[in-house]
């Protein structure tokens, strides 16, 4: 029969339950009227009683016990493996994943390191300048700062900025890490966080001022970290999955972690290859400090 | 997983709920061994597999899109793994996988109820099936899998595996088809009268 090619590849649809009404319906009509499809139908509904006897592959318990501890360890493991040190020679894309992984588990154990680090950094105010008991004036500071008022000196821009991209960094892990579920995060973190978010926007303004053209890359980092920064100090105070969500999107599709893993191993590259010195236009400053 | 289930697995994956990947490792480890094994028919493979699987799931959190089924996603991912694996390994040759009864830990739970006689007859029948399954090709066998142990629909299954609906049709006809075929040219298992 012409149709019956149709019909056949429907009947397993129909032994496991699948086809609509009306559509089972028509078959069934079908299998009245022809032999050949009605024997397969019958044949292979047989067949797949027959396949109760075998259950799903499983493994013995002491298998099961052990798996998370070790799905943990290779985990970690491949994330050290992958997290190399800034220092080393730049790698392709994939060799910075930390951004991906970070963003849940090997994680576990790294989330309690987090929240260490954020309590004893993030929440310290910055350090936006050193006290020198003996300035040595070197000509112009890049930003028309004098380097003299009151005692204290900027510190060269490169740290401040090095320092500033460790703090955002730290900080949007912690956001997308959230654990929405628990008040702490609701009365304790999140404000801070969002004044954190704040501070950071301010200090972004002024950094990227100083910057200027010397290095379109890093203010190009700085002004992609400004809107992620806006969006975390504008969270509602009970945020939920979805405004995590929009800030995670935002952070992966500007791939602003693997910017700032990048931005770090320049300045470690350039640091070794020229001493102290870390960066364009920054030699005056780093004099300055001696 | 049911549609809320998958919903609210998503939620939490999304929300970064530190645990929630722990939980839905643990919720889902025999899925995707399971998966894993029968496309391998070894032990530490199905482990490597699924090891390789979730640590994808766990970079991939991002990707979940909320309403987005979960399900699809999941199979998917433990598929193209297994998939990957096979081919890395340039494994068995086609219709060439170890049986199933080869591996102690397979031959499932005796049914208490039933008398030693009956209990061999279903281990019997059970190789039969192992063997038979052999027989039916990579793509055929996960259909199959999916549908028969794993309660996927179609749909989704054709999802997971990146075909259309009627490719998955087919597959689910084919290798039913096959395995029918194996299970009455096989030696009949004692008693139990499977011989057409
Ligand atoms: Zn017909």
């Amino acid at each position: 029969m012409k149709r019956c090619r149709t019909w056949r590849k429907n009947i397993p649809a129909a032994i496991y339950g699948e086809l609509d009404a009306k559509t089972r319906e028509k078959l069934e009509r079908h299998l009245a009227l022809c032999e050949e499809c009605s024997g397969l139908y019958a044949g292979m509904a047989a067949t797949v009683r027959k396949l109760d006897v075998r259950p799903a592959p499983d493994a013995p318990p002491q298998f099961w016990e052990g798996y998370w501890d070790r799905l943990e360890r290779r985990m970690v493991s491949e994330a050290e493996r992958k997290a190399l040190p800034a220092a080393e020679p730049f790698r392709p894309r994939r060799a910075f994943s930390a951004p991906r992984w970070a963003y849940g588990a090997a994680g576990a154990l790294m989330f309690l390191a987090l929240g260490i680090f954020i309590g004893r950094n993030l929440l310290r105010p910055p350090e936006q300048s050193i006290v020198v008991t003996r300035a040595v004036p070197l000509g112009a500071v890049p930003g028309g700062q004098t380097a003299l008022d009151a005692g204290t000196i900027p510190r060269p821009l490169p740290v401040r900025a090095s320092h500033y991209l460790k703090r955002s960094r730290v900080l949007i892990l912690a956001v997308v890490n959230s654990n929405l579920q628990t008040e702490d995060f609701l009365s304790l973190s999140l404000p801070l966080q969002k004044k954190t978010s704040e501070e950071l926007m301010i200090e972004a303004a002024a950094l990227k001022k100083e910057i200027g053209s010397s290095d379109r890359r890093l203010e190009r980092l700085i002004s992609d970290l400004e809107l992620i920064l806006l969006q975390i100090a504008n969270l509602k105070s009970d945020p939920d999955g979805s405004d995590i969500e929009i800030i995670k999107a935002g952070v992966e599709s500007r791939d602003i972690l693997f910017k700032i893993k990048l931005n770090e191993a320049r300045s470690s590259i350039a640091k070794s290859t020229a001493g102290l010195a870390p960066g364009p236009r920054s030699d005056s400053l780093d004099r300055a400090i001696v | 997983m049911s549609r809320r289930d998958e919903a609210r697995w998503a939620d939490r994956l999304i929300a970064g709920d530190p645990s929630a990947f722990r939980d839905f490792v643990e919720a889902y480890k025999r899925k995707v061994y399971g998966l894993a094994y029968e496309m391998t028919r070894n032990h530490s493979d199905a482990e490597d597999i699924s090891q390789v699987a979730f640590m994808k799931v766990h970079r991939s959190i991002g990707t979940i899109r909320p309403g987005r089924g979960l399900n699809t996603w999941l199979y998917q991912i433990v598929y193209n793994t297994a998939i990957d694996h096979i081919r890395k390994r340039s494994f068995y040759p086609q219709g060439a996988l170890p049986s199933l009864a080869s591996e102690p830990h397979f031959d499932g739970p005796p049914d208490p109820g039933a008398g030693p006689e009956k209990a061999a007859e279903a281990a019997c029948l059970r190789r039969r099936i192992d063997e038979a399954l052999t027989k039916v090709s990579e793509r055929e066998r996960a259909v199959f899998i999916l549908r028969h142990y794993h309660d996927l629909k179609l749909k989704e299954i054709a999802q997971s595996l990146g075909v259309t609906l009627g490719t998955a049709k087919s597959y689910l006809f084919r290798s039913l088809r096959k395995i029918q075929k194996e299970l009455s040219e096989a030696e009949a298992c004692p008693d139990h009268g499977d011989r057409p």
